[in-house]
């Protein structure tokens, strides 16, 4: 689901949503999606200037959507700063063949660009490395890119499954948005109808889901729970049932398993 | 790095609270009128563009990055083409969630 919608790069989040632990000592593979304001909090705020780490997780790679500006281009490098609007990062892309300058000779100044690169040796060189550097084509991406970091930041942050009901509200606007992507005529009835609704019912309706798929009658069996089952038993219309279930899977609380209509709790306690 | 003058994500609702400030948002070009554009912002207000770009056409989607001069007014310093197929409920989602609960991530 993510690398379908993504183009620069797969980025994993290591679901471990009942630990409380901040995982620094985690995937150093991630690619993660960032502005800059972000990365220069955590850089600055950060004793340790040789490693970047964001929301408490240990940064592999950084993706970055922007646009180019004062780029100079060598025989061997290109430098160029980036600028995504929420602050400005000096970049170098290594030129070590034919590929690498013809990816480099179409980036232009003032043009929109996304960026998969590292933060490793910024304390020293003060300058970033671009490992691919892709033009915009679809601007959206450029929407996209920022609703990820949100996204991102949000998935991170959030400490414990007690503390959803807190973050639901956010994670139903997100959902919205995401889906707003594919099919422009639905979200904006969704997002204004989260609004307007109080902001319970959403909310107990993924609650009380996960609550059915968290019962140890679930939990005990192989397959878990069938979502009609769920709809039955909580007397909910499909459709939110389905939509709070897709949630779940979306944050890793639950999985499918023998089938797309079978469910179970990721969070055995 | 540098995070001294951001610009801020905004839609023509939040385009007031940022008078004088560096701001950046969408609008879908209406008219050009003399040396402005009128566009409608992504949450369906109008907003005036000056400045010196005029070239992207009526019915596309123009990102605007300048000044705010006025509450329904941009003073321009780029416009970008985003083409016509852009989806404004998205984007006008971004503007909220930048200026309020995410707004550490973007100012």
């Amino acid at each position: 689901m993510y690398s379908s919608q993504y183009d620069g790069g797969a980025f994993v989040s290591s679901q471990s949503p009942d630990s409380s632990v901040a995982k620094t000592r985690g995937n150093r593979s991630t690619t993660i999606p960032l502005t800059v304001k972000q990365i220069t909090d955590a850089y600055e705020s950060s004793s340790q200037k040789s490693e970047l780490i964001v929301d408490g997780v240990d940064v592999g790679n950084i993706v970055l959507v922007g646009m180019v500006c004062n780029k100079a281009s060598r025989a061997t490098d290109a430098t160029f700063t980036l600028d995504d609007g929420t602050g400005r990062m000096d970049f170098i892309r290594w030129v070590n063949d034919a590929a690498d300058s013809s990816e480099t000779a179409i980036i232009e100044n003032g043009m929109y660009v996304s960026i998969v690169g590292s933060f490793k040796g910024f304390n020293e060189r003060k300058r970033a490395t671009a490992f691919a550097i892709r033009p915009i084509k679809d601007h959206n991406q450029i929407v996209l890119h920022f609703i990820q970091s949100i996204r991102m930041h949000l998935e991170n942050t959030k400490s414990k499954v007690g503390s959803l009901s807190q973050t639901q509200q956010s994670f139903v606007n997100e959902s919205s948005f995401s889906s707003g992507y594919k099919e422009p005529q639905t979200p904006v009835s969704n997002y204004a109808s989260v609004n307007s609704k109080a902001q319970g019912s959403e909310t107990d309706i993924y609650k009380l889901v996960l609550d059915v798929l968290q019962e140890p009658s679930s939990l005990a069996s192989e397959h878990g729970i069938h979502v009609d089952e769920v709809v039955q038993r909580l007397g909910l219309p499909a459709k939110k049932v389905k939509e709070a279930i897709d949630y779940h899977v979306d944050v890793g609380h639950i999985y499918s398993t023998i089938d797309d209509f079978h469910f179970k709790s990721a969070l055995g306690d | 790095m540098d995070t001294s003058s951001p610009t801020v994500f905004v839609n023509g609702e939040l385009l007031k609270l940022y008078m004088g400030r560096r701001v950046r948002t969408v609008v879908q070009v209406i008219r050009n009128e003399g040396g402005a554009v009128v566009g409608q912002s992504t949450d369906n207000q109008q907003l005036t563009v000056k400045g010196p770009d005029q070239s992207v056409p009526v019915m596309h989607f123009m990102e605007v990055i300048g000044v705010a001069d006025g509450p329904q007014s941009i003073r321009a310093e780029i416009c970008t083409d985003f083409g016509s197929n852009f989806d404004t409920a998205s984007y006008n989602g971004l503007c909220k969630l930048a200026n309020g609960q995410f707004k550490n991530l973007f100012l």
